[in-house]
């Protein structure tokens, strides 16, 4: 995705961008009681970045985040991972999880499931969002991936074909009988 | 007890991670780190040996997954002791012995001694593991981790190759062994080690028996390498050599011997045991001992008389008499001495001269002289002469061969030829590959890149001889030793006693003429300078096996081209039109009691009606629209239509996520279409059906809406079961502390579920980053056409195909 054409998109895509997340996270943490939780916040964050990268373009984009999403998603993981082994150090089952009830602005429930939620909040956001990217990326005349990125996800011998751009002119398909 | 075991366990695991941390600061001093870690295991492996009362078993439980009878039991014998000394104790000696030999000419030493404690763990876990499925657990694991040692140097097209057959080889026969084990399980109703041992199978049908034994036994001579899988073991040799002398010569070929030894007491009475393990290990073991004889490589003579030994240890368990072993860990213990020494040696002859080919080498004893005696020590005690460890082990391996051909047992010749044989030959090659490397002329062309090791990394095999000629100088004490460890169940009742001097015997008189044997083929062969001797590519397997492998990929090509997978325009209809004929004519057979009768229209809300015009007038819209982004736009409005059916069915959740999903895919697949270029959508605009066909699939599309509706009909009228949904309705509150059931289910009541998802989502992610990566062909494989192996990742790469031209 280039860059949009519309000043008025880009100045808006930045204020509901912010929104936008907001709403996620907080859709994030109702969750446990009411419509929301990680999976949705998670779909609504990602669409805010693919929002930010229709304004701004894909590159500006990616830079604005600094980090691979696909660390974002690993790291959702993790601690998923993480929150499901906990009981196992208190001697009780995979998966428990505890609540607690804390006295502030009147007293709120939380506890692990937000932890777990979370978790899937980054996975969704992370895979999402980086698929997106890498599937825009080719429009805006950029490689699919960064060629930095090209030895985390792909066989050290082999070449990739879209080195530089896309205007470079496809190798033709094997042809179909 | 269960403190030293816990201590074994998981040290080398602590080890791994101190590999990783320290291995980015440390470089090729992390062995001193990590060093610790097999020796705190091998102390405690120690301590435990001496708080074992010879003869008895300990179970150690810990609860894991109770409601499928796993277990974290572990089993604490003189067999799992035994192995644990081996794998610990080596284990301490590689560690040192990497700590020299991988010096800063490689790599990322942080993640190669993290691969080898994780391999240590694995190994320690299968030796100790007291329930079958942990067994096979731990058994894969090591499998897993043997493939990342193997390929450790992974910019080599022949580690990778090596790698990649060890891990289809031992996996693949570890599933059969899997299989083997969950029919040994089902027919004695249990998985527990201890309870097997104890006889609870006795009472199985025999079929079921047999059948369990030769899966598991599969499973234990791909692990080991025997006919027809030992071509594996050569090939993994590109390890790193320090990697070789720990997984290929003492521990993991050595786990088929393990599990063979486990579940001896299990199967020693089913038909199938003796002439199973009989007939193909010794086979092997002529087999391997006749290709280390034709092998020049010295990785390879050592391999291949790796595999002939290992098929000695296995038909030895398979000859043995229903009421024990004997002498079992005196022979494996005699190998580990000898082969993880040479092993050693030959990474430190290669290290220092920088070849291995036995043809280029020769006249080193002048300048290692040190490894000259260690090498000397070793290879005697390899070729069984007196005086050496080898020598007894042979000794008494020669004496329970006469024993066998005095039985009655069928075939009671069979082991004897074989053993005689290949104790021929192994004499030969002991000699040759002493000999050959530090006897003879020195060569001048040696000189040149000559560098001479220190003296530290001699000091392992420098050990490991020592013990060869120090027990088998005093074998009593090894005796004694060994007793200690006595397994009930495995071994004979009757204590070992090992002597250096029997007086003249048959065996000595046969081990006399064995060794005269040996020495007279190798003057005959060395005379001849080895002209014949090269293992022809029939024999070793591998390139077959390679070809199949490539072959996968070939075939499912063929299948997928056969079936036309790439034209949906052809390939739809006939899945689509199977469906409404099976699905219709089974509904029309039936009609009488599944017509769910029609509606009644006072029923019809006209909100709800509305709204399935609205899909229908976007449906229409689908048809009539040419250009791909209309219609996909269309085909979107129709998602975003159905989230109205959630709100009205008090659906929140559901109506939240259709409209995110919806908003994301109509995007992704925006993105897709814009990759293709024009003429693409303008060639499927313009083309047109014949009318035939455009009737055919208004049918098609007629007959599929209508068993859909059908169907919808029938649900709405016949709704006995009791909805799964209640009982998380009632219990969301109380039980997870939430009021909504949709999220509590994700995280709670399945929160197992939503995390294997979230796994499953990351890597579908990583797979499809990998494809989206797409590959430029090169000029060979478009040659190669169509069925080309291009691409899969399975077929060889160009790079590699030059590789093997080189040598």
């Amino acid at each position: 995705m280039k860059a949009g054409q519309s000043y008025i998109f880009r100045a808006v895509g930045a204020v509901l961008f912010f929104l936008i997340n907001v709403f996620a996270i907080y859709l994030l943490l109702r969750g446990h009681n009411l419509p929301g939780g990680g999976f949705i916040g998670g779909l609504g964050s990602a669409l805010s970045l693919i929002m930010l990268s229709l304004a701004f373009g894909v590159e500006r984009t990616q830079g604005i985040l600094r980090t691979d999403p696909v660390r974002v998603a690993g790291a959702g993981l993790l601690l998923a991972l993480l929150t499901s082994l906990l009981p196992l150090l208190a001697g009780d089952p995979f998966l428990r999880h505890y609540h607690v009830v804390l006295p502030v602005l009147g007293k709120i429930e939380v506890g692990t499931p937000l932890l777990f939620d979370v978790g899937v909040f980054l996975v969704v956001v992370g895979v999402t969002a980086k698929l997106i990217f890498v599937l825009a990326r080719p429009n805006a005349d950029l490689t699919a991936l960064a060629p930095e990125e090209w030895r985390n996800y792909a066989a050290p011998l082999e070449e990739p074909i879209e080195k530089t751009a896309r205007s470079e002119s496809p190798a033709p398909e094997d042809d179909v009988p | 007890m269960a403190t030293a075991l816990l201590i074994i366990l998981f040290v080398p695991l602590l080890g791994a991670i101190a590999a990783l941390v320290a291995g980015r600061r440390l470089g090729a001093q992390t062995a001193w780190v990590v060093l610790l870690a097999p020796a705190l295991a091998c102390a405690a492996t120690v301590w435990l040996v001496l708080q074992f009362a010879p003869g008895t078993r300990t179970v150690i439980e810990w609860p894991w997954i109770p409601s499928l009878g796993l277990n974290l039991t572990f089993v604490v014998d003189g067999l799992a002791l035994f192995f644990g000394l081996v794998v610990s104790g080596v284990g301490v000696l590689v560690v040192f012995y990497s700590a020299h030999y991988l010096d800063h000419h490689y790599r990322d030493h942080g993640r190669f001694y993290c691969y080898l404690m994780l391999f240590m763990g694995a190994m320690l876990g299968t030796v100790f593991a007291g329930n079958l499925l942990l067994l096979f657990v731990c058994w894969e694991l090591t499998g897993v981790t043997s493939f990342l040692l193997i390929g450790f140097l992974h910019d080599k097209g022949e580690s990778r190759a090596g790698a990649r057959m060890a891990l289809l080889v031992t996996g693949g026969t570890g599933l059969a062994m899997l299989a083997g084990i969950v029919l040994l399980g089902q027919a004695a109703g249990t998985y527990e080690l201890a309870a097997l041992l104890d006889g609870v199978a006795k009472g199985a049908s025999p079929g079921r028996l047999n059948a369990a034994f030769v899966l598991i036994a599969l499973g234990a001579l791909g692990k080991s390498a025997q006919f027809p899988f030992q071509f594996w073991l050569p090939n993994a040799m590109a390890a790193p050599t320090p990697v070789s002398a720990y997984l290929h010569s003492a521990t993991m070929v050595k786990l088929g011997i393990f599990l063979i030894a486990r579940i001896f007491p299990v199967f020693r009475e089913t038909e199938l045991w003796s002439p199973l393990l009989v007939t193909v290990c010794f086979g092997t073991m002529g087999f391997g001992a006749l290709l280390a004889l034709m092998s020049h490589d010295l990785k390879a003579i050592l391999a291949y008389s790796t595999v002939s030994q290992l098929g000695f240890l296995l038909g030895y368990y398979g000859m043995a008499s229903p009421a024990g072993a004997q002498g079992d860990f005196l022979h494996i213990a005699s190998h580990v001495f000898y082969k993880g020494c040479l092993f050693m040696v030959v990474g430190i002859v290669d290290h220092a001269t920088g070849t291995r080919d036995v043809r280029e080498l020769g006249g080193l004893r002048h300048r290692l002289p040190l490894l000259a005696g260690i090498t000397a020590v070793a290879a005697a005690s390899m070729a069984g002469l007196p005086g050496t460890l080898g020598f007894i082990s042979k000794e008494y391996m020669l004496k329970e061969k006469f024993d066998y051909w005095e039985g009655a047992a069928a075939l009671n010749w069979y082991p004897m030829v074989l053993v005689v044989l290949a104790s021929v030959l192994k004499v030969a090659f002991s000699v040759r590959l002493f000999w050959g490397v530090f006897g003879g002329k020195p060569r001048p062309e040696l000189a040149k890149n000559f560098h001479a090791p220190g003296l530290a990394v001699q000091l392992p095999p420098l050990l490991l001889a020592g013990a060869c000629l120090a027990f088998g100088l005093f074998p009593t004490v090894l005796g004694g030793a060994l007793d200690r460890l006595h397994t009930v169940g495995l071994h004979h009742p009757v204590d070992l006693e090992f002597h250096i001097w029997h007086g003249v015997t048959r065996e000595f008189i046969m081990s006399m003429l064995i060794v005269a044997a040996g020495a007279g083929t190798f003057l005959l062969l060395q005379l001849e300078r080895w002209r014949w001797a090269r293992v022809p590519a029939w024999l070793r397997f591998d390139a077959g096996f390679e070809a199949a492998v490539d072959w996968l990929p070939r075939g499912a090509k063929l299948l997928g081209r056969g079936l036309r997978f790439d034209r949906q325009f052809d390939f739809l209809p006939i899945v689509l039109g199977f469906t409404v004929l099976l699905l219709g004519g089974f509904w029309w057979r039936h009609r009488g009691e599944l017509w769910p009768g029609l509606p009644v229209w006072a029923d019809i809300n006209p909100l709800r009606a509305f709204v399935v015009g609205l899909i229908a007038v976007a449906v229409g819209m689908v048809m009539h629209m040419r250009r791909w982004t209309s219609q996909l736009i269309a085909v979107s409005v129709i998602g975003f239509l159905v989230t109205f059916y959630y709100v009205l069915f008090r659906a929140p959740d559901l109506a939240m996520t259709q409209i995110l999903v919806e908003s994301a895919t109509l995007l992704l697949v925006l993105l897709l279409l814009a990759r293709f270029p024009r003429s693409a959508e303008l060639s499927e605009a313009t083309r047109a059906f014949p009318v035939g066909r455009q009737v055919m699939n208004a049918v098609i599309a007629g007959g599929m809406g209508l068993l859909v509706t059908l169907g919808a009909l029938m649900a709405m009228k016949h709704k006995h079961a009791e909805p799964a949904g209640s009982y998380y309705l009632e219990n969301s509150q109380p039980l997870a502390h939430g009021t909504n059931a949709v999220n509590t289910i994700l995280v709670d009541f399945r929160g197992f579920d939503t995390l294997l998802e979230a796994t499953v989502l990351v890597v579908a992610c990583l797979g499809a980053l990998g494809l989206l990566m797409r590959y430029r062909r090169t000029a060979e494989e478009w040659a190669a056409g169509a069925m080309g192996p291009a691409g899969y990742g399975l077929g060889r790469t160009t790079d590699q195909k030059k590789e093997k031209k080189s040598p």
